[in-house]
């Protein structure tokens, strides 16, 4: 059954499609540090977003002595969020799931070798985060279990730019 | 050398002011003045000295003040070298690791009265407290320090002295004062505290005995052992190919002994789930409590950041 799905959209009349939004943006310089929201951030293009701690060269994140290619910036659902708070009644914020841009209307887990346009630049989603023990020594709430297979997406950069709240979010395909 | 996960918070001394005799105090920052992780009135930090040692100081700045930690370090001449070394050693500019905060005032308790008992320099986990509570009016409170003649930290509590929320009591003056009638009656929402020598924390043990423990909390200048799982013991690593023979503590992961004993183990998500940890072992019981290994991947492998031991050895193919 498998083997006869293939990620080629379907041959049909019905346009598939989603179109999402930037809520929110955060970035910290290092490992632990809380999360600063930002109106805006600059992507760099091959490296990272400026000022935060997974931008290649800087070296300040937690993983920054496993360099990663596609963990240039990082996405989180924002639905996700609401689902936390509604099936497992905790409350995460956007600032405390760690990753930099909290979007809605996105489906996340569809990206993975996908690229899709975030404002005005271009990104290519990498992999799916996998949450790590780290985050409940930061939030001090235990998130690990019902984060799993929703704890957002690692891209690459290929255009940089502006990136804004309110900005969309398209696919590029 | 092979890069690490870095495992503090890294932060600058940005002040030391003489608060007292032999007190100093030591303002921490981080290098770009950037916010502090998060903590509650009255939690302490492990800072992780340069020359090796680590050791516990409580906060004595309140959360609202996010962008600092302040320790209170009183010199102890003949004590395991701490504060010998941050009195002595420690100049402003020098990088400090620290760990997240622990502990503190949960503000979520439905406590409306705090007593808090202090001998001398433990006035500091409640300084704190009593500047937020006073702050924020969130629970009424009364500062009991117990002190020989001279009051440490003077000058930081000079304005709650005034208010009578501090109260001094010199033993040199009148004796050791009876903590019992200091502390009043039980009630759920009362929360009593202690922080000082071990004198006095035995007093105060006494004179809490027929309180809820939930209703009682004692801070010791010297840790207790950590309580540890009675079913968790210790075990033996030995790596097969390095030879190297590893401890683990009791409740101690397979993970943190390696990376204390220097072994490189690449991890990612440290709960068992992603599988950058695995390893193969040779020898032994392993118990495993991963999410991703599959029965007969088990026979061969396990994961270090969740594993342990049913036996007091385990040779792992390191």
């Amino acid at each position: 059954m498998l083997d006869t799905i293939s990620a080629d959209s379907a041959q049909s009349a019905a346009r598939l499609g989603w179109t999402g939004v930037v809520r929110f943006l955060h970035l910290t310089p290092r490992a632990f540090l809380p999360m600063r929201a930002a109106e805006s951030i600059t992507l760099v293009a091959g490296r990272g977003i400026e000022g935060d701690r997974y931008m290649i060269g800087s070296e300040g994140g937690f993983y920054s002595h496993k360099p990663e290619e596609g963990r240039q910036v990082t996405l989180f659902e924002l639905e996700t969020l609401v689902a936390l708070k509604r099936d497992a009644g905790i409350a995460l914020g956007p600032e405390e799931h760690r990753r930099n841009v909290t979007v809605e209307g996105v489906p996340l887990n569809h990206l993975v070798g996908r690229r899709f346009w975030l404002g005005e630049t271009l990104l290519e989603a990498t992999r799916l985060s996998i949450p790590c023990r780290h985050i409940e020594e930061i939030t001090g709430k235990a998130i690990f279990d019902p984060l799993i297979n929703r704890s957002g997406l690692n891209c690459k950069i290929l255009q940089g730019g502006t990136v804004r709240v309110g900005d969309a979010v398209r696919n590029a395909a | 050398m092979k890069a690490r996960p870095i495992t503090t918070v890294k932060t600058v001394v940005a002040g030391i002011e003489a608060a007292g005799t032999g007190i100093k105090l030591f303002t921490l920052t981080d290098p770009d003045r950037w916010e502090l992780p998060p903590f509650k009135p009255g939690a302490h930090i492990d800072l992780h000295l340069p020359n090796g040692l680590v050791r516990t100081y409580s906060l004595c700045n309140e959360p609202a003040d996010n962008t600092r930690y302040v320790i209170a370090v009183k010199r102890e001449a003949d004590g395991r070298g701490g504060s010998r070394a941050l009195h002595d050693d420690i100049r402003v500019g020098d990088v400090i690791g620290v760990s997240l905060p622990r502990g503190g005032l949960d503000p979520g308790a439905g406590i409306s009265r705090h007593v808090f008992i202090a001998g001398g320099i433990g006035v500091t986990p409640f300084l704190s407290m009593a500047r937020h509570l006073a702050r924020t009016g969130e629970a009424d409170f009364t500062l009991h320090l117990i002190v020989r003649e001279e009051v440490p930290l003077s000058a930081h509590l000079t304005s709650l002295m005034k208010e009578g929320r501090v109260v001094v009591h010199r033993t040199s003056r009148t004796g050791r004062p009876d903590l019992a009638p200091l502390i009043g009656a039980a009630g759920p929402d009362t929360m009593v505290a202690c922080c000082g020598p071990e004198g006095m924390t035995d007093d105060f043990e006494r004179a809490t005995a027929a309180w809820p423990a939930a209703n009682v909390h004692v801070e010791r200048f010297v840790a207790p052992p950590p309580v540890i799982d009675p079913d968790a013991k210790p075990f033996t690593l030995f790596l097969a190919r390095s030879g190297a023979e590893i401890q683990v503590r009791a409740g101690q992961t397979m993970l943190a002994a390696l990376q204390e004993g220097g072994v490189d183990v690449a991890t990612s998500c440290c709960g068992g789930i992603c599988g950058a940890c695995k390893v193969g072992w040779i020898e032994g019981k392993p118990v495993h409590r991963d999410r991703i290994l599959l029965p007969y991947e088990r026979e061969r492998y396990l994961m270090v950041c969740v594993a342990g031991s049913d036996a007091e050895r385990l040779v792992l193919d390191l």
